[in-house]
């Protein structure tokens, strides 16, 4: 160590300064590629999609049934929460390097063909390895973008109030369809009063039920290549939701940042939750309660604005396997057994052979099927407009700055500048 | 780590007389040893040629790369369009931007003091003679070295949430503020907590230092009548302030580029990656949205880069401060 003295400390900190100052920087990703054939013919095609756990087992055990058939072709798997499975998938696929086939929704699939990311499956339909008949409802129509064939829906699904069927029972609500937004608030209070529990878990930054708000009132929140409403519009909506939060009807956001990726509702801390209809199958698993679903309030007594949403398969232009690829989302999306497997964990099945094969016997799957009959019986349901490039931006720009709102961060016209600041911005890039 | 001071002149001295490097004998003729240096240098530069390779490939290449981007729109999937100084100009207008600022100077001008006073501290503590030492140094390094995991930043996350232990510890106290996780305006208070337990690092370093202070200065004050306090800081404190320099630099520099806990602690897997109401979104947070979330890289590098010159001006300023209060003691020892 005697010798070590000889070195100059201002040069040794001159030196550790630079370095960790260089390291400030970095944020450049990379991502290798990697082959997935072997000699004796077996193929390996990548799989991901977004869901909790308990949709992670059934997937498995479907793709178990698809290994079995096609024993030439292995699946390898990948999931992740909502977000978390965009960010990786978004980083995967312009690294060159996207899952061959993946779960998609309407609101990506004009994003990921402006970034040439998405596979064309005309052209396997045409070659006869995906059937694209017998698909209920026109739903067959939902993955048709501009022309090109780029997801094939495997289930369907609509908005609705889940509700936590003890704490509704013991408020005396019993909401049926028709009901309007003054009934909405008047069940939000008494929720609130009989039970101790807020009404709801946060409405207000919900981008799919503001929309059905929008559309009850005859514009939708968003148009072919922007925003379909104004900032008055916004205003309206947030400063009712204001006072919802502070008055109790709305929960705490501040304990629901806390309990993510869990629900609020099964966490028991809001009595229902805007959301897809096939949420109750997640909700039955994550919390402990019963859970049930009623209809959206609406403004005129009539229209609740409702579409069917729904789940896709997509392959990507990259893959190198586009039969394989093909023959699983055919399998995934026509073999009866499958059904049987999923139920409607990604909504009603999308298919008729599908949609045959399983009938629900559970009251929850029972639930969905009759809610989803409810709104054809209504008459309810109006054709889906594709949403445009930019749209899950402004999706998650919805949730956050009315999170914003309701933890007190934002005043009402700050948030809606802020919000039509970040949509001008994802829409034009 | 020697932490005592060194002076000039020592390394003079050794320059005026080259050691020779080659072992005993007769000392070989200038032109051998020409070409002996050559060769030397060459296997030098193999050897390190991993390292080049690493440097070139991994933190070089990509270092240019972003710098190019930073005057691009580019999203990943599109070549990167040249906008000039677009990106900076956006940035400086967008209000998410400057509160990520305010929230990193905050963290960095809160938790890097009082990370260092508790290191100086406990080091003060432990630098006595009495029994156990060894024990109470190890215990108190060890968070040093796990505190910047992730698995570190998710038992945080459990301890400072809803109906957690600190927020029932407070509840006896009467305070109700519920979780820290959960408010916009304590979750910065987390990540100050979880980089002051790590005060093992700086601490190992001050300890180090307070080692090589000569005992004779202290005996000469206690002669002299200087209370303790009045010896810390007249004697302890100058000689070991080129150590403290260090610390306040290193622990600078780290505390700019926090990350990895508070996106953990923010967010993590299904939340949003900066706390609530972007409550911990510190600069390199934000870099990360826009980067990943929003696919806007041009903008992200931006950003990078905006950090590095900031850290670059914090660290020359840090340097040029040093004069007024770093002594290094002359003529070394």
């Amino acid at each position: 160590m005697q010798q070590g003295k000889g070195v100059e400390r201002r040069a040794v900190l001159k030196a550790a300064g630079a370095s960790l100052a260089v390291t400030g920087l970095g944020a450049t990703a990379t991502a290798c590629g990697g082959g997935s054939g072997s000699g004796d013919g077996t193929v390996t095609i990548r799989y991901a999609w977004w869901g909790a756990e308990d949709r992670a087992q059934r997937i498995n055990k479907t793709i178990d049934l698809f290994e079995k058939k096609y024993p030439k072709i292995k699946v390898k798997t990948d999931f992740q929460p909502y977000t978390d499975f965009w960010k990786k998938f978004n980083t995967q696929a312009s690294g060159g390097n996207p899952p061959d086939v993946f779960q998609n929704a309407v609101g990506f699939l004009r994003k990921y063909d402006a970034k040439n990311v998405l596979l064309d499956l005309h052209e396997q339909v045409k070659a006869g390895h995906l059937r694209m008949e017998g698909f209920r409802a026109g739903l067959e129509k939902f993955g048709e973008i501009d022309g090109k064939l780029l997801g094939v829906p495997v289930g369907s699904n609509s908005m609705a109030l889940v509700i936590d069927k003890p704490v509704y029972a013991r408020a005396g609500i019993n909401p049926e369809m028709g009901w309007t937004w003054d009934d909405f608030d008047e069940a939000m209070a008494r929720v609130r009063d009989r039970t101790g529990r807020a009404g709801d878990s946060g409405m207000y930054g919900v981008m799919y039920l503001y929309d059905l708000y929008l559309r009850q009132n005859g514009k939708a929140f968003f148009t072919e290549d922007g925003l379909g409403f104004t900032e008055g519009d916004l205003t309206r909506w947030w400063t009712k939701a204001e006072k919802g939060v502070r008055s109790g009807l709305f929960a705490d956001p501040k304990k629901v940042a806390q309990i993510k990726p869990k629900s609020a509702l099964s966490a028991e801390l809001a009595g229902s939750e805007f959301t897809w209809d096939n949420f109750t199958v997640r909700y039955t698993s994550e919390g402990r309660s019963e859970y049930g679903l009623a209809p959206i309030p609406t403004t005129d007594g009539k229209r609740t604005g409702q579409y069917l949403g729904s789940l896709m398969l997509s392959a990507s232009k990259r893959t190198q396997h586009p039969v394989e690829v093909a023959k699983f989302i055919d399998f995934m999306v026509h073999d009866p057994e499958v059904a049987t497997i999923m139920g409607y964990d990604r909504g009603v099945p999308a298919t008729t052979a599908q949609y045959e094969a399983y009938r629900p016997t559970d009251p929850v799957n029972k639930a969905i099927a009759a809610y989803e009959e409810s709104l054809v019986k209504a008459g309810v349901l109006e054709p889906i407009t594709p949403h445009p490039n930019g749209a899950d931006i402004c999706e998650a720009a919805f949730l956050r700055i009315g999170e914003e709102l309701g933890l007190g961060k934002r005043s009402v016209g700050e948030a809606v500048e802020q919000f039509f600041n970040e949509s001008k911005t994802a829409l034009s890039s | 780590m020697g932490t005592a001071v060194t002076h000039a002149p020592a390394t003079e001295a050794r320059a005026k007389d080259p050691e020779p490097r080659h072992g005993p004998g007769t000392p070989p003729r200038p032109a051998d040893l020409k070409r002996r240096g050559r060769r030397e240098n060459l296997a030098g530069y193999l050897f390190m040629s991993p390292w080049i390779a690493g440097f070139l490939l991994l933190t070089a290449g990509p270092m240019a790369a972003s710098l190019y981007f930073a005057f691009t729109d580019y999203n990943l999937f599109d070549a990167p369009r040249w906008i000039g100084l677009d990106n900076f100009s956006e940035m400086l207008g967008d209000p998410r931007w400057r509160h990520s600022v305010r929230v990193t100077l905050w963290y960095v001008a809160v938790g890097t003091p009082v990370k260092l006073l508790v290191a100086l501290g406990v080091a003060l503590l432990l630098a006595q003679k009495r029994r156990g030492q060894a024990f109470y140094r190890a215990a108190f390094y060890a968070p040093s070295l796990i505190g910047a995991s992730v698995s570190v930043a998710i038992v945080w996350k459990a301890i400072f949430s809803d109906d957690a232990i600190v927020d029932r510890t407070q509840k006896v106290f009467g305070i109700d503020a519920g979780g820290w996780t959960g408010d916009p305006d304590l979750i910065i208070y987390s990540l100050v907590a979880l980089t002051v337990w790590q005060f093992g690092a700086p601490m190992v370093i001050f300890l180090a230092g307070l080692k090589q202070v000569p005992r004779e200065l202290y005996e000469a004050a206690d002669v002299d009548g200087a209370g303790k306090l009045r010896q810390f800081w007249k004697i302890t404190l100058p000689m070991i302030s080129p150590v403290l320099f260090f610390n306040v630099l290193l622990e600078t520099i780290h505390s700019f580029q926090i990350f990895s806990s508070a996106y953990i602690v923010g967010g993590g897997a299904g939340g949003n990656a900066c706390g609530p109401a972007d409550g911990s979104m510190v600069y390199t947070c934000y870099l990360y949205v826009q980067g990943f979330e929003n696919s806007r890289m041009g903008l992200a590098s931006a950003m990078a880069w905006m950090l590095l010159v900031a850290v670059a001006l914090v660290t020359a300023v840090l340097f040029w401060s040093q004069k007024r209060w770093v002594h290094y003691e002359e003529g070394g020892r």
